[in-house]
């Protein structure tokens, strides 16, 4: 049976790292900066689809729930989910390489990160606080990133060439829509 | 300390913080806390209801479908998180006082719509997720479900989309026109002139809800 990590061939990754007291406002600081900085960098991990850093100070409360107990997390928790193509072996190295400048300032200031943050140390590290999910939707599991960009280019490709194409002739019709797809053989 | 700081930006026109969005794309990331024991909404403790909810509707995909009709979702997750793994000092070891579920969605569309859709379309469903957590009130009416969403929800820091302009619906019609074009191509060759064109008018008709 498939991992409950798994839907299709999409992955389910999520690590919680606890972040070292005195380096939560810095850390929010630089997640929050990534998006002025120019693209996010996890374009570089092509085989990502929809990711996220999140803090979490702690767990909510109310009372009017009536839990006996507060519940309490003892330091601030980064989540990272990534929600990616493949094997998380392989993915993780990527990321381990790929974003290792931006590593050292994310996972570098949470507790027991190797101090290189990245490579094969930083993979065990993701690996060892990985949290297992229980249930995962993927509403088009079976396309990878390069399937889903390949189909929404062609979708609008098809749209504009059927603008184009209303009151051609049969023999021009055939010829523009070789052109435009390279009818294969 | 916390980090958790209000957003710098005005909620967007998706009625989210702006952190929670990128392009179409809106995050959506919620803790709730699991009862140790049943009550009237869960008559199974959490602890043991969750892992066979979630065995099931991986065994029974059929179970996924009212899921599968909000076409507005790319990915979501649930997850019951028991522990934390440890990392040395100056964390604290132990166990967590309660379960703890992790709700993550990522979807199209607009934050309220969204909530609107999951309390009528899966009203049994979010009873089964979240009937053993403390406080949930039952999907319906909206309102106080909306409110007890809202106090559990957490604003990303950074978010990130590989393709922020498509809404799920035009990926998947994307992917469902690719098909067929796939073929079209493959034939278009072979075929004279006129056969081409009854091909590629069929082709338009059959996916024109793709377009």
């Amino acid at each position: 049976m498939a991992s409950s990590n798994v839907s299709g061939q999409a992955y389910a990754f999520m690590a919680m790292t606890p972040v070292m007291p005195g380096n939560e406002q810095p850390l929010a600081e630089y997640l929050r900066g990534l998006r002025g900085r120019g693209p996010s960098p996890l374009a570089k991990l092509p085989r990502t689809h929809l990711a996220r850093f999140v803090i979490v100070p702690d767990f909510h409360h109310d009372p009017t729930w009536k839990q006996p107990k507060e519940d309490h997390l003892d330091l601030n928790y980064l989540i990272f989910t990534s929600n990616f193509d493949g094997g998380l072996d392989s993915y993780l190295d990527e990321l381990c390489e790929q974003l290792a400048p931006e590593a050292k300032e994310i996972w570098g200031r949470c507790v027991g990160c190797p101090e290189s943050a990245r490579g094969a140390a930083l993979k065990a590290y993701l690996k060892h606080n990985q949290i297992d999910t229980g249930m995962f939707f993927a509403a088009y599991g079976h396309a990878t990133v390069g399937m889903v960009k390949k189909a929404l280019r062609e979708r609008e490709q098809t749209i504009a060439f059927a603008i184009r194409a209303q009151g051609m002739d049969p023999e021009t019709l055939q010829q523009a829509f070789l052109a435009e797809f390279g009818g294969a053989k | 300390m916390s980090a958790q700081t209000p957003s710098a930006g005005p909620i967007t026109a998706t009625g989210t913080e702006p952190r929670n969005n990128d392009g179409q794309a809106i995050a959506i990331t919620v803790f709730s806390t699991i009862r140790p024991l049943r009550n009237l909404l869960a008559p199974i403790p959490g602890r043991v209801f969750l892992p066979v909810l979630f065995g099931l509707t991986r065994r029974l995909p059929d179970l996924t479908k009212e899921l599968r009709q909000l076409s507005f979702i790319h990915f979501a997750r649930w997850t019951v998180i028991s522990r934390l793994p440890y990392n040395g000092p100056p964390q604290k070891k132990g166990r967590l006082r309660y379960q703890h579920m992790y709700f993550e969605s990522n979807f199209n569309g607009g934050w309220e719509e969204y909530i609107d859709a999951f309390s009528h379309i899966l009203a049994q469903g979010m009873t089964a997720f979240w009937g053993t957590s403390y406080g949930f009130p039952k999907p319906l009416p909206t309102a106080p479900f909306k409110q007890y969403i809202q106090s559990n929800e957490t604003e990303a820091d950074h978010y990130y989309s590989a393709y922020p302009d498509a809404t799920s619906t035009m990926i998947q019609c994307a992917l469902e026109l690719d098909t067929r074009l796939t073929k079209l191509k493959q034939d278009a060759k072979r075929m004279d002139p006129d056969a081409f064109t009854v091909a590629y008018r069929t082709f338009l008709t059959d996916s024109q809800n793709a377009l």
